[in-house]
């Protein structure tokens, strides 16, 4: 039992980091129904500004203080990554809204493998290894379930995003006029909401908090290189399925559900087969429930 | 729509053809291959590979060259990926070098090895570990670097004989090299009486093992013995000891890496254990000391592992069977190889090839993370 | 632009395609052996492109996960190869069918879904396909070393082993396969295809059994990529699982969206940019996948009906305004 605890907590980390991308992704799809493959590189281009910011520019020395250090880099690094992700959506989204579905997605394939390999020319090709004791070394054993300072930080930082997110899209007239483009967006016009706004905000949204989650792998995990983008990015957008694409509590839970399975699926079958269960529940349910489990059964057509 | 297909073809029929009639060589150089991923994952080992042998053959054209002639080295990029790998071979043998140095992984310089032989070009790899590697009988393919099975005997004597324990969990990453380790290592554990708790796969390039951890907690191994890459090694050792696991942590020659102790972090990596060849700044050999001093003094930094030196071994190696037998024939620097070339020092130690173009002999060592971070050599308290 | 290609004299029609024919017979002869094999893989390429054509450009269904079939054919060509010393020519047609069945398997209970979550649902199996190889199954696959040793084809007793022998071979099964193709092109099939293709409700209203032609599609795409696999395994004699990953299914599926869904000649173009051009700038390694990144957005921007469009579908792909069908709810970004 209390090796399974352990096991839930890991997997709590590891999702929360999925939440946080795959709400990236499900914003974009949920208003313009496109899958945004090069959003997994904005995350990693987060973890890449921050190490610059950290490592080359010395930031953290020049404030005084180590938490507002910190605190300047994750706004500086989401601010940076928002302005990628507004440049991405001008370039490579925007020219072809018209167009037909195929368009976009292949638009953005080829933006993730530009951004990727932009990195590496920059960057080079090897790990960058972030430095130690950005988070001091403290570790909690409650009832032999063992958790270190930075994982907490993961999950408190990630929840409170997501429920800011979630009030955003709920509680304001913000939100009110991103769920009407969602829902159309020449309505939309018509009710006198300016929809190329919306766009841009959420791909000022999504971008940030991908950034943000690439800064915390950064600082968790303390070893980046240039291809982690493809690997978080498909995670998360497996989780954004799951919990049901379009629905924002939907890519929490999903992302939360998939670092769960995925840790328990290494545990109690093995490391090496763990994807694989992720993906076979991951078509049971789109077999079963096609559009996620929180999101609303629409069939192809009625 | 044939018609648009007709146009099409030729057009396309015309853009290759082009490109296939360009090309064509001098032939007063001596042409060296260096193949291995220049980009991609692994690049840095590849660019290394690179780094080693231009500075090496600087040297020597700096001298006067070989035979009177220059050395010119030709670059191949193969990312690590057997196809590309084998379209790198097509174009080494297109361009004429007499020998290829190279292919990082086991996987990319399989199907480079076939084509290099057919084409009897002098075939040496300073990385690729895999056994089967030299069972095929190729007579123009070598290695500098040593088998997997050394490695395996070392570790397990290691662990059973110097560190006295009897309780091992091991852990590799599914790839030929840390899967082989791993596999040779219980065997010989076992042979010596000690059990094995654990032994399976890790997912390469991940960054979150704490669910293999906690299952090996469960488990609780006197040592956990990881045969992987660097990458992930040292962020299974923080993650161990985040989760509170006590066993010894050794790992294999493949975390033999400064990057190690970083990812680790200081506090988690002191004590860990390395099974290695002797770190680059190690090694007794006066070779060594002057190849280091020359590459730190050209690029700034170090070597960037034992591969980079293994590579520049291969290099003096072909070096010193041209001059030997004043000739370039690849064929004739083969037959040198097995049957001449006797205990030549090498950067690495004395190098010997047996009849299979295996290396003879082993150099392993291990190395513990002391208090400040660096890998000294272990010594029995 | 195409009315001048239809006007042409016959005559002349007669002459290109004799220089054509003339041109990849000599070419052999013409090239070193590193461009015979850029044309070996250009033809590999090109089948599979036509392959996932079925799928993505004939009936419209976003499949991300065609390397999985690809590999299917490889694997069963190297297991029953090696194993039972089948020859592997036999094993064409066999690793074809198994690709097929594959291809019925995966497809029969995702056929209802809708585009994009057929394209997840696809990722996720060539995923799936990936990782087992990887994890050698029953010693099956030989995990990430992959199988090796696997022979040769031999033809009447000749033994095709150099890059030139399997020059004409991969050519030769190009050209049928486009023959083929064009045939199925014009046939009921394809024209029911077409039909779904455009429209699935009216076609279903027509009384075209969709969900049957979907099928068909699948299994045609799949076993076609399995004899491309097969075709490569017997080229390289070793597999491994980096030559089935995901960036595979990305290349087939750039290739048929970048020449133009649904076209033949579109694939040729598509595959020239996917694996030709990058041949070309091997010199420039590390920024040649920049480039080439950047290329494809311009391409979506400039030309989104593909380089080599088919004619049915380049008026539509130009003006179409996309929108959701009618009686179709979107996904909407609600909280409950």
């Amino acid at each position: 039992m209390q090796e399974f605890l352990q096991q839930v907590v890991n997997g709590l980390t590891i999702g929360s980091i999925y939440a946080l991308v795959a709400l990236g992704y499900t914003m974009v799809y949920g208003i313009l129904k496109l899958i945004n493959f090069a959003h997994g590189e904005l995350f990693m281009i987060g973890s890449f500004l921050a190490f610059t910011l950290i490592v080359s520019a010395n930031l953290m020395e020049h404030i005084p203080h180590p938490v507002a250090g910190l605190v300047a880099v994750f706004l500086l690094v989401a601010l940076m990554v928002a302005v990628i992700g507004l440049i991405l959506e001008r370039v490579a989204y925007r020219p072809l809204r018209r167009s037909s579905r195929l368009a976009p997605l292949v638009s953005a394939l080829g933006a993730s493998i530009f951004l990727q390999n932009a990195i590496m020319l920059v960057y080079g090709g090897g790990y960058l290894v972030f430095p130690e004791n950005l988070v001091p070394n403290i570790e909690w054993s409650v009832g032999g379930i063992n958790i270190g300072l930075m994982r907490v930080i993961i999950l408190a930082l990630s929840i409170s995003l997501m429920l800011f997110l979630y009030l955003l899209v709920q509680k304001t007239r913000l939100g009110a006029a991103m769920r009407a483009c969602s829902l159309d967006h020449d309505t939309a016009r018509l009710m006198g909401i300016n929809v190329d706004r919306i766009i841009a905000l959420v791909f000022v949204i999504g971008p940030a908090l991908g950034a943000i989650a690439g800064i915390m792998v950064g600082m968790y995990y303390r070893q980046i290189n240039f291809t982690m983008g493809w690997a978080y990015g498909l995670r998360a957008f497996t989780a954004a399925i799951l919990g049901g694409i379009g629905n924002i509590p939907g890519a929490m839970v999903g992302g939360l559900l998939l670092g769960i399975l995925e840790t328990i699926g290494a545990g109690y079958v093995a490391a090496a087969w763990k994807d694989v269960v992720a993906f076979i529940i991951l078509i049971l349910i789109l077999i079963l429930r096609p559009t996620g489990l929180l999101g609303e059964r629409v069939a192809e057509k009625v | 729509m044939l018609k648009k297909l007709l146009v099409v073809m030729v057009a396309a029929a015309l853009v290759v053809a082009a490109a296939g009639c360009a090309g064509g060589g001098k032939s007063d150089t001596i042409k060296i291959g260096v193949q291995g991923p220049i980009s991609g994952d692994w690049a840095l080992e590849g660019q290394g590979f690179v780094k080693a042998v231009t500075m090496l053959a600087e040297q020597i054209n700096a001298k006067g060259g070989l035979l009177g002639k220059k050395i010119e080295i030709v670059q191949g990029d193969d990312k690590g990926d057997p196809k590309e790998a084998s379209l790198v071979a097509q174009k080494m043998v297109s361009s004429k070098v007499i020998a290829v140095l190279g292919a990082y992984n086991s996987s990319a310089t399989e199907p480079a090895a076939g084509i290099y032989n057919e084409a009897k070009i002098l075939h040496i790899t300073p990385s690729s570990t895999a056994t089967k590697l030299t069972e095929k009988g190729y007579k123009m393919f070598f290695r500098t670097c040593f088998l997997d099975n050394r490695q395996g005997m070392f570790a397990a004597d290691f662990i059973v004989n110097t560190l006295g324990k009897k309780k091992v969990a091991l852990i590799h990453d599914n790839t030929t090299y840390a899967k082989g380790l791993a596999d040779w290592t219980e065997k010989f554990l076992k042979e010596k009486g000690a059990t094995v708790v654990f032994n399976d796969a890790i997912t390469p390039k991940e960054k979150d093992f704490t669910s293999t951890l906690t299952k090996i907690k469960g488990l609780d191994p006197e040592v956990i013995y990881f045969t992987g890459y660097f990458s992930e090694g040292g962020l299974l050792l923080r993650q161990a000891r985040e989760l509170g696991i006590k066993a010894v942590f050794m790992a294999g020659d493949a975390n033999n890496n400064p990057d190690f102790v970083k990812n680790a972090g200081l506090e988690a990596a002191k004590g860990a254990i390395i099974t290695t060849l002797p770190l680059p700044q190690d090694l007794p050999y006066k070779e060594a000391k002057q190849f280091i001093a020359d590459y730190k003094a050209k690029y700034g930094k170090e070597p960037e592992s034992i591969w980079t030196l293994t590579m520049a071994d291969a290099f003096r190696v072909v070096v010193e069977a041209i001059e030997k037998t004043k000739s370039t024939d690849p064929v004739k620097l083969a037959e040198y190889l097995h049957t001449q070339l006797k205990d030549f020092p090498g950067i690495t130690g004395p190098i010997t090839f047996d009849e299979k173009g295996d290396r003879l002999g082993s150099v392993h060592t291990a190395y513990v993370v002391n208090e400040k971070g660096e890998f000294v050599l272990y010594k029995k308290q | 632009m195409s009315r001048g290609w239809h006007n042409w004299d016959p005559r002349y029609l007669k002459l290109a395609y004799l220089a054509l024919g003339v041109g990849a017979v000599a070419y052999p002869f013409l090239a070193n052996t590193y461009w015979i094999d850029v044309a070996n893989f250009f033809g590999i390429y090109v089948l599979l492109g036509l392959s996932l054509n079925i799928i993505v450009g004939y009936v419209g269904l976003f499949n991300l996960g065609q390397a999985a079939f690809y590999a299917v054919g490889a694997y069963s060509t190297a297991i029953l190869n090696t194993a039972f010393h089948i020859p592997v020519l036999w094993l064409l047609p066999l690793s074809g069918l198994l690709a097929a069945l594959m291809g019925y398997l995966i497809s029969r209970p995702i056929l209802h879904l809708r585009g994009d979550y057929l394209c997840i649902v696809t990722i996720g199996f060539g995923e799936i396909m990936r990782i087992t190889l990887n994890n050698n199954p029953f010693g099956l696959t030989g995990g990430p070393n992959g199988i090796m040793g696997i022979a040769r084809p031999e033809i009447l007793g000749f033994r095709l082993f150099q890059p030139h022998h399997y020059y004409y071979f991969i050519w030769l099964i190009v050209l049928l396969t486009v023959i083929a193709l064009k045939r199925l092109e014009n046939s009921r099939i394809g024209r029911a295809w077409h039909y779904i293709r455009e429209d699935e409700l009216a076609a279903a209203a027509m009384g075209i059994d969709v969900n049957r032609m979907k099928l068909l599609a699948f299994m045609l795409g799949a076993g076609l990529a399995g004899v491309a696999g097969n075709i490569y395994a017997t080229k390289m004699t070793v597999i491994a699982p980096e030559s089935f990953s995901f960036w595979e299914s990305v290349v087939m599926f750039t290739i048929v969206v970048l020449g133009g869904p649904g076209s033949i000649p579109g694939v040729v173009v598509g595959t020239l940019c996917m694996v030709v051009l990058p041949e070309l700038f091997r010199e420039f390694a590390k920024a040649r996948m920049l480039v080439f990144g950047l290329a494809m957005i311009l391409m979506m921007i400039f030309r989104p009906e593909g380089l080599w469009p088919a004619r049915r579908y380049r008026e539509e792909i130009r003006s179409a305004k996309e929108e959701l069908p009618a009686g179709q709810k979107p996904e909407t970004l609600s909280g409950a």
